[in-house]
């Protein structure tokens, strides 16, 4: 580089860079954004960076067959139902873009600890409700239905038979008439039968995770089979690795919300949680015999302050995970979207998302 | 050939909150989190997609 901040290049490797930038897809974009999006390719987050190859190994040689099987029993209402295309808002005449909001509900403690659910009941709120598929049951027996909020939705991503038993409840069976179901194509089928059958309607998108494999990639291949019979197709969203992450997107990319405020999504436990539910990630698995003095414990279960609610949480690895994943894709949204944290606690916070308390979210975003 | 190139400060830089508590030497090891991963992983999870097309991270309006 000259001493007058000039950075010589010969034209040759201009037009490189140009051909690079633009098979990147950044054609259109500045060349700051290109530089950027470069170095994100080389994580500075070792950490991020290990626990994400760890899961992709560890996912892709388990679950493999079980997402060909479920994808290929899926397939025919895959081409007989809509796709999550057809939620989009943003083609109607209605569309408030400036005013679109949802909430994405979690599981996680802190909807109980800071009554949520009870808060949202008795608010005028008007925006949509995103509901991750684990809190379903519980979100619509505390009296958050579609009567009082219209624009409902729930979101499986999950390849689990055992999501079925997330929508086998006589108030799933009730109000699923009125709800609009997001489901992953790798979705078990007896989870969306399920749900078809408590009236839920179906609509259907891809979930991310080997497209960038090529012509070959799983991503690839069923979209490719998707499309042999249906003319369009379907949106691909990134999950983050969980529902809740997953719910933002679908806000974002699907809902074209402008405004996304998150509760129950601690991505953390409480300090005061026992121990033993913190170790086995909410008694999912035998918790690991660990010295809870020792330096591996602290690497594992780390706790963190969050300076915007003033509490502090405590991270298993799987929640590390998360919320790094989060944290980063939050921070790469684009400046009309706003992500609120209203969860009151955890470990969501930092740069693009606003920390407020939940009822001051909803005085103020009472349209 | 020349090009140009003006440097915009970044306002952003000291603004970041330190969130975890554990620092740079104490993060957790492949081995670590494989062990852990694969104990949790039994019973549900999903991963991450990562791209050298950075904006497909961020999801994909057609496929």
């Amino acid at each position: 580089m000259s001493e007058n901040n000039e950075f010589i290049i010969n034209e040759s490797t201009l037009n490189k860079l140009l051909k690079e930038k633009k098979s990147s897809g950044f054609e259109s974009k500045t060349w700051d954004n290109w530089f950027n999006s470069l170095f994100l390719t080389k994580p500075t987050d070792n950490s991020q960076q290990l626990m994400e190859k760890v899961v992709y190994n560890f996912f892709h040689s388990k679950d493999f067959e079980d997402w060909i099987k479920n994808f290929a029993l899926n397939l025919n209402n895959i081409w007989n139902e809509p796709s999550a295309r057809k939620l989009d808002p943003s083609t109607n005449t209605t569309y408030d873009m400036k005013n679109h909001s949802a909430i994405v509900i979690g599981r996680g403690p802190s909807l109980k600890k800071n009554n949520h659910l009870e808060k949202l009941k008795n608010s005028d709120y008007k925006g949509s409700i995103i509901c991750t598929d684990g809190a379903l049951i519980n979100v619509l027996n505390s009296g958050i239905t579609p009567d009082l909020f219209p624009n409902f939705y729930v979101v499986t991503i999950e390849p689990y038979q055992i999501q079925t038993t997330l929508y086998d409840d006589p108030i799933v069976d009730k109000f699923g008439s009125k709800i609009n179901g997001i489901f992953s194509t790798l979705t078990h089928p007896d989870a969306v039968e399920r749900a078809r059958n408590a009236g839920i309607k179906i609509h259907w998108l891809h979930t991310l995770f080997d497209y960038n494999e090529g012509k070959k990639s799983i991503n690839n291949l069923s979209s490719l089979m998707v499309r042999a019979k249906k003319n369009k197709g379907l949106p691909a969203i990134q999950t983050g690795g969980n529902v809740g992450t997953s719910c933002w997107f679908i806000g974002w990319k699907i809902l074209k919300c402008t405004t996304i405020t998150l509760i129950g999504m601690n991505h953390g436990w409480e300090e005061d949680d026992p121990i033993e539910t913190i170790m086995s990630h909410g008694n999912m698995f035998e918790a690991p015999i660990i010295d809870k003095n020792s330096a591996l414990f602290k690497k594992l279960f780390p706790k963190i302050y969050n300076p915007e609610f003033k509490s502090t949480c405590i991270l298993d690895p799987i929640f590390q995970y998360y919320s790094s994943a989060l944290k980063e894709f939050i921070s790469r949204s684009p400046p009309e979207l706003t992500t609120i944290n209203a969860t009151e606690g955890g470990s969501l916070f930092g740069e693009k998302i606003h920390c407020q308390s939940f009822e001051r979210f909803l005085d103020e975003f009472n349209v | 050939m020349k090009a140009n190139f003006s440097i915009k400060k970044n306002t952003d830089l000291g603004k970041k909150l330190p969130d975890v508590e554990s620092s740079t030497n104490k993060e957790i090891t492949e081995e670590e989190f494989e062990d852990f991963i694969v104990k949790a992983g039994a019973a549900g999870s999903f991963m991450v997609f990562r791209s050298l097309k950075k904006e497909d991270e961020l999801g994909l309006d057609e496929l």
